[in-house]
């Protein structure tokens, strides 16, 4: 699980173009919209492309969407249920 | 219709170091490539690091150019927003069509797509400037740039108090081979030191964003004043030199837009011909590109506001006039769109 937190939160800072964030900058749990990275609705469309480009995981309900991408924990914890035991 | 506007502010972004704006001290910055690139300021005084981050090359230099623009007018609010671009963002297109293929049609990302239309410099200055006035992008080739003059204008005749008024152009590797494939460049290198020296099939590609505050009425701050545009398609020697001597004969300095492509040069060497004034180029400034206008409108303006040439700046150029009043550009793009503006100095 930290492995795939670590590699999420480069691939965010990569996707998204982050140029001065680090992945140490991100909290596992902080926001990524609003107060926490600050990051906006272009942004979760980028992060909808990066699960189906990365993992082959497309997310079909935009409700479903809002909580997978809540924080690095949380699009962690649904790729790794997404992915074959 | 009136065709008569005032340039209350003025910036530029190009191969030279045009952006701080001083004519007079910047000096001729010479190139060995035939492909001449912008020299870009730092960004993050004008935009913010959450938005410039996601910003490809043209929408920064546009932006930027805008909003340096504006500031330098004393305008706060920015009116209409008219623009002309003859490729917009071609980095994002090029982004976006690659990834069509890579991914099968199938999970594209949104940023390329969206900023590969058109019109995505002006929506950013509407949104960064919080601009709800009439806001368009003209794409018309060689004529992009000026018909946003000439809607600009329209606008002003129709009340407007000023208009923003600019162009955008980035040249990409890719396009510069694809170009280079259907012969629009030199095949040897010549960059824009030994362009005029022989006249030969192509010329040396550029880019860059130039943006003006334009205003109905004069005020002690205005640059220069605009004073007649004529846009001509594929016009016969007879008519373009008809034109040209309606527009120009009065002139005390014509800025052409040679290029030393000898496919094309007899227009240039017509206007020469028909109009008597001194004749500085630019294009070795600047390189040839869809909204090069642009930047020859803000180099006479400039020049009219400096009240002299620098001579760094043409070496080609053996006697300079001192003192010119009235300034026609002539310019054409591949010998299809033919444009001739007039620009003359404010009396204070």
């Amino acid at each position: 699980m930290e492995e795939l937190k670590q590699k999420l939160k480069e691939q965010i800072i990569e996707a998204l173009n982050l140029q001065d964030t680090k992945p140490a900058d991100i909290d596992d749990n902080a926001a990524l919209f609003g107060d926490g990275l600050g990051l906006d609705s272009i942004d979760s469309l980028e992060l909808m492309v990066l699960l189906e480009r990365q993992y082959g995981i497309k997310v079909e309900d935009p409700r479903e969407g809002r909580k997978i991408l809540q924080s690095v924990q949380s699009m962690a914890e649904f790729i790794q249920s997404k992915q074959p035991a | 219709m009136k065709v008569k506007c005032y340039i209350q502010g003025m910036a530029a972004i190009s191969p030279q170091q045009t952006f701080e704006g001083d004519i007079t001290t910047a000096p001729f910055v010479q190139s060995d490539s035939n492909r001449l690139v912008c020299i870009e300021p730092d960004y993050k005084p004008y935009i913010p690091a959450n938005s410039l981050r996601r910003m490809t090359r043209v929408l920064r230099m546009g932006l930027a150019t805008a909003l340096k623009c504006l500031s330098g007018s004393g305008v706060s609010t920015p009116g209409p927003i008219v623009t002309g671009t003859g490729k917009g963002s071609l980095q994002d297109t090029e982004k976006f069509i690659k990834e069509i293929e890579q991914y099968k049609e199938t999970a594209l990302n949104p940023t390329p797509f969206i900023q590969s239309t058109y019109n995505s410099v002006n929506g950013l200055i509407a949104l960064q400037q919080n601009g709800t006035d009439y806001n368009n992008t003209f794409v018309h080739r060689g004529f992009s740039f000026e018909n946003a003059l000439v809607d600009s204008l329209m606008l002003l005749q129709e009340g407007a108090t000023h208009t923003l008024t600019g162009s955008f152009e980035e040249m990409t590797p890719e396009h510069f081979y694809i170009k280079s494939r259907i012969g629009q460049w030199r095949e040897q290198p010549v960059g824009n030191t030994h362009l005029f020296d022989a006249s030969l099939p192509g010329t040396i590609s550029g880019e860059g964003s130039a943006f003006f505050v334009l205003a109905a009425a004069p005020t002690p701050e205005s640059k220069a004043a605009v004073t007649g545009i004529k846009l001509l398609y594929k016009p016969s020697l007879e008519r373009l030199s008809a034109v040209l001597q309606e527009l120009g004969a009065d002139a005390d300095l014509i800025i052409s837009g040679a290029n030393g492509d000898s496919n094309y040069s007899h227009y240039y060497e017509l206007a020469n011909q028909v109009l008597a004034a001194p004749t500085i180029p630019f294009k070795h400034l600047c390189g040839e590109y869809d909204t090069a206008g642009s930047f020859a409108l803000w180099l006479a303006a400039s020049l009219l506001h400096a009240g002299n040439i620098p001579a760094d700046w043409f070496p080609m150029v053996k006697e300079l006039p001192a003192d010119f009043k009235k300034v026609v550009i002539y310019n054409h793009f591949f010998g299809e769109q033919h444009t001739v503006m007039v620009v003359e100095r404010v009396s204070s």
